[in-house]
């Protein structure tokens, strides 16, 4: 509400509505209504009165404190955390196997594994092409001797 | 945990942050308390519709959607449980008048008992249900007009009007004690 629409009436609803301190009236008709106010206090003075006395009187409520247990209680029966720590085992294991541990992929992930293993290992024995080349036909069926070097 | 956004908060409280669903707890259950205390005078009641108003609302959390504050939220639910209450509370009319019974109290009873009618617990108790919740949110926990309003579920014109007729009331009150 603008300033131009709190009247005098408006400014006694207020007194009457929510008391005597402006810090309780909405902030958006405070400003404009303390204004009012201002300019004419006299005219104001008897509803401020009576409502700073409530004001006063309310502020003497004493309300019991509820107990300490029944935070606890309320805790009690608060949502528990749905994720629990990982191992490392765990964590890497979900990220090779986002979908679970399905075999085909195993079985990708272990032939993948025993050629890089059998790579490194060829390589660091210096074994020479031929030879291996040889062991490759020895274990696929081939022949070697005949297809790549001919008979001689 | 006092840096977090109030959103913040309760989607680690939802998602089971023991540390946000205590300062939540912390921050709100006073107000719940009060306010459900005012409403059903009896400190044992405003503790279980404390603890329901809680019950509920670790139900909402996970689909919270933040239209209002978590304190206008379950101030909503916790009236709700008190007019429950209340109205359940309220006397039934007989077709016959009860045998009437010696009321007169002992000395130090009446006492007590004009005392207590002299506090200002029981002058809120006395003032209307609607008008007690007006109250209660917006002078005495300083809720703003229209968090309250919503709270209530009325209009900000319909809860001025409450205001305005409880403090009447209660002025009017105090006005005849004094005479």
């Amino acid at each position: 509400m603008t300033k131009d629409l709190v009247t005098i009436d408006r400014v006694l609803e207020l007194i009457a509505a929510y008391g005597a301190l402006p810090a309780a009236w909405p902030e958006d008709e405070r400003a404009a209504a303390i204004e009012i106010l201002k300019a004419d206090p006299d005219r104001f003075a008897a509803a401020l009165d009576e409502a700073y006395a409530l004001d006063t009187f309310l502020e003497t409520e004493d309300i019991p404190e509820p107990s300490l247990a029944l935070s606890d209680a309320i805790l009690a029966h608060a949502p528990k955390a749905q994720a629990k720590q990982q191992s490392l085992l765990g964590v890497l294991g979900k990220l090779i196997f986002p979908q679970g541990a399905r075999w085909p992929a195993g079985a990708a992930l272990a032939s993948l594994m025993m050629g890089l293993v059998s790579g490194y290992a060829y390589a660091s024995t210096g074994v020479g092409y031929d030879q291996a080349d040889a062991v490759y036909y020895a274990a696929f069926g081939g022949d070697f001797e005949t297809d790549w070097l001919g008979s001689e | 945990m006092s840096g977090l956004s109030e959103l913040d908060q309760i989607t680690r409280a939802a998602s089971g942050d023991r540390a946000a669903q205590a300062a939540l707890v912390n921050r709100n259950m006073p107000i719940i308390f009060r306010v459900a205390y005012r409403m059903l005078q009896d400190r044992a009641e405003a503790e279980d519709v404390t603890q329901e108003t809680f019950l509920r609302a670790w139900k909402a959390l996970p689909d919270w959607q933040p239209k209002a504050k978590f304190s206008t939220w379950a101030c909503t639910v916790a009236l709700n449980l008190c007019r429950d209450r209340l109205r359940k509370k309220k006397p039934v009319l007989m077709d016959e008048l009860p045998d009437r019974v010696d009321t007169a109290l002992r000395p130090e009873e009446a006492l007590a008992s004009q005392q207590a009618l002299e506090s200002i617990d029981a002058k809120l108790a006395a003032l209307p249900d609607r008008q007690r919740e007006a109250l209660s949110l917006c002078a005495l926990e300083g809720m703003t007009n229209i968090e309250a309003a919503a709270a209530m579920d009325v209009s900000v014109r319909a809860l001025e009007s409450l205001l305005a007729r409880a403090r009447r009331a209660l002025r009017a009150e105090l006005a005849g004690e004094r005479e």
